[in-house]
């Protein structure tokens, strides 16, 4: 096989392609009614299983443990707790952020899962596991049933 | 058991890894494709079966890869099917080889698993957006270094392990590395150098994580009746496991991966595997970021939950060590070309446990080795148990 090192691909006889293809994603039956939620009533809402007993965040139609349709749904309020958190400094082409973003997977009580977010409010050294946090929606005007109706999570008071 | 026949590998291939290759996909399979079957003493006419694993299509920008891929792989007018199971694809292109070859149906079977990463510009992160949640995770700019950044924190703060613990793991592999041909990213480096690198997402850093890269692996698996016709030293698949997880990956624990106890339990059983860290002798755990080595050993059961870090400190995991963990130099220091890369671990064990591992060969005669892969959405794990 060639064993030449190559450090610049554009040096390679090549052709120029590309996969330009746009999507429409449905919010399905579960998601839907979740970010629905969000955005009529700001509020953060899980799925009971009867069968089970299992909460999900996000909500989903059916359970994974016993196949159960999921059809109690569970007001959770708008506090959680940080899980876990990172501290992004890069963007995508690994080029420096502005300014930092810290991302955290938020839990609520005994529910199963939890949402990813960003955290606003506060400074990364400030943040830690365990930290009890809540949403920040954005006005109801500019809410549009997206996960981003919640501007972001900060500590709870 | 089930009228299970029993297979071997008898011959390995495996290109170089770098970051651009010249060759086509197509060329980077037939390469190691050609070099599996020389080394088998096999000829293409000597396949009756072939199995492809190659990981996401976003990667080549090939839709459809795994017919794209068919005639690299030898495949032309033979029983063919391509795998995928994300990151998990290397170690479980093999697995599927095996059931083609235990079931009966055929007495050989070539294994290959090839990725060219470099034609997805200006870096095949931009492919992974797609495989995060469309609905509740894309919206906020998902990237694959946070999310992984996320599981690597909850599990230093479940275990109290600091970053120092971590980095020996991208030291000691990228080392390892330097007696291997293939290897990308060899390298002598220091715990310093690694925490000294670049904060990417913390606690990920720059030299915490695999390259992305070109490279192709493959396998002959025979029958053992074919097998003992054309070696002398066929290495055996005598467990396969595989499982997946929830994939919500927010419905983890993120500290521990069930899905890779859950496959290695499987693989243990059927091969008769009762006590991992006595009777397993290397292993190749999926080492894409150096804390990933940690928590697929303990996954595999090769030590308690936390304990992997220590192990690490003590030297037990280096290739001179009771049970050298990534001899090859891992993804970290070799180089991660997705499905090729949990191949190449395959192949691996396949020489150390021939005794042809050259400079990498671990002491000690090793008869029992163990490889294993992670993927789709951090929720996958795929186990292969080989003994000669």
């Amino acid at each position: 096989m060639s064993l030449e090192k190559i450090t610049d691909p554009r040096r390679m006889r090549h052709w120029l392609g590309h996969m330009e293809t746009d999507y429409r994603y449905t919010l399905g039956i579960a998601g839907e009614r979740f970010l629905n939620e969000i955005k009529e009533n700001a509020r953060i809402m899980g799925a009971r299983c009867k069968r089970c007993g299992v909460i999900y965040v996000p909500p989903k139609m059916y359970c994974e443990e016993c196949f159960e349709k999921l059809e109690e749904w569970i007001d959770l309020g708008t506090r959680g707790e940080v899980y876990t958190y990172t501290i992004a400094y890069v963007d995508m082409d690994g080029n420096r952020l502005a300014e930092p973003v810290i991302y955290a997977l938020i839990t609520f009580g005994d529910a199963y899962g939890g949402l990813i977010h960003k955290l606003g409010e506060v400074k990364p050294e400030e943040v830690w596991i365990g930290m009890p946090v809540e949403a920040v929606f954005k006005p109801p005007q500019e809410r549009k049933g997206s996960i981003t109706d919640i501007k972001y999570f900060k500590p709870a008071q | 058991m089930f009228g299970k026949k029993r297979v071997a590998i008898v011959g390995a291939g495996l290109t170089l890894f770098r970051r651009n290759l010249k060759e086509t996909g197509k060329e980077l399979a037939y390469e190691a494709s050609k070099m599996a079957l020389d080394a088998a003493g096999m000829e293409l006419s000597d396949i009756q079966s072939v199995v492809m694993g190659t990981a996401p299509d976003a990667f080549d920008g090939v839709h459809m890869k795994g017919e794209y891929l068919a005639d690299g792989a030898g495949a032309r007018n033979k029983p063919y099917v391509r795998v995928y199971v994300g990151g998990g694809t290397g170690v479980f292109t093999p697995l599927a080889g095996w059931w083609h070859v235990a079931s009966g149906q055929f007495d050989t079977c070539l294994v290959v698993c090839e990725e060219k990463m470099s034609s997805c510009f200006p870096h095949p992160a931009y492919a992974f957006t797609t495989i995060f949640d469309n609905i509740l995770a894309r919206p906020l700019g998902t990237t694959l270094i946070w999310i992984f950044a996320l599981e690597m924190h909850r599990y230093m703060h479940k275990h109290n392990i600091k970053k120092e613990q971590i980095a020996r793991v991208a030291v000691k592999n990228k080392r390892n590395a330097l007696d291997h041909p293939c290897a990308q990213l060899a390298a002598n480096i220091t715990v310093e150098d690694v925490l000294n690198s670049e904060i990417m997402c913390w606690p990920v850093q720059r030299l915490d994580i695999s390259p992305t890269s070109d490279g192709a692996a493959a396998l002959v698996l025979a029958s053992e009746d074919v097998a003992k016709k054309v070696t002398d030293n066929p290495v055996w698949i005598d467990g396969v496991g595989w499982c997946i997880d929830s994939t919500i990956w927010t419905n983890r624990d993120l500290y521990y991966p069930d899905y890779v106890e859950y496959a290695a339990r499987m693989a243990y059983k059927m091969a008769g595997i009762k006590n991992p860290p006595k009777e397993i002798d290397l292993a190749e755990p999926y080492d894409p970021f150096d804390y990933k080595e940690l928590h697929h050993m303990e996954g595999l059961l090769l030590c308690r939950k936390g304990e992997a870090p220590k192990l690490t400190e003590e030297g037990v995991t280096a290739r001179d060590g009771d049970l050298p963990i990534c001899p090859s130099g891992g993804l970290l220091g070799v180089g991660n070309p997705i499905a090729a890369a949990g191949a190449m671990k395959v192949c691996e064990v396949f020489w150390q446990l021939r005794g042809e591992a050259g400079k990498r060969q671990v002491p000690g005669d090793p008869r029992t080795g163990v490889a294993q892969a992670w993927g789709d959405l951090m929720q996958y794990g795929s186990v292969i148990v080989l003994r000669r």
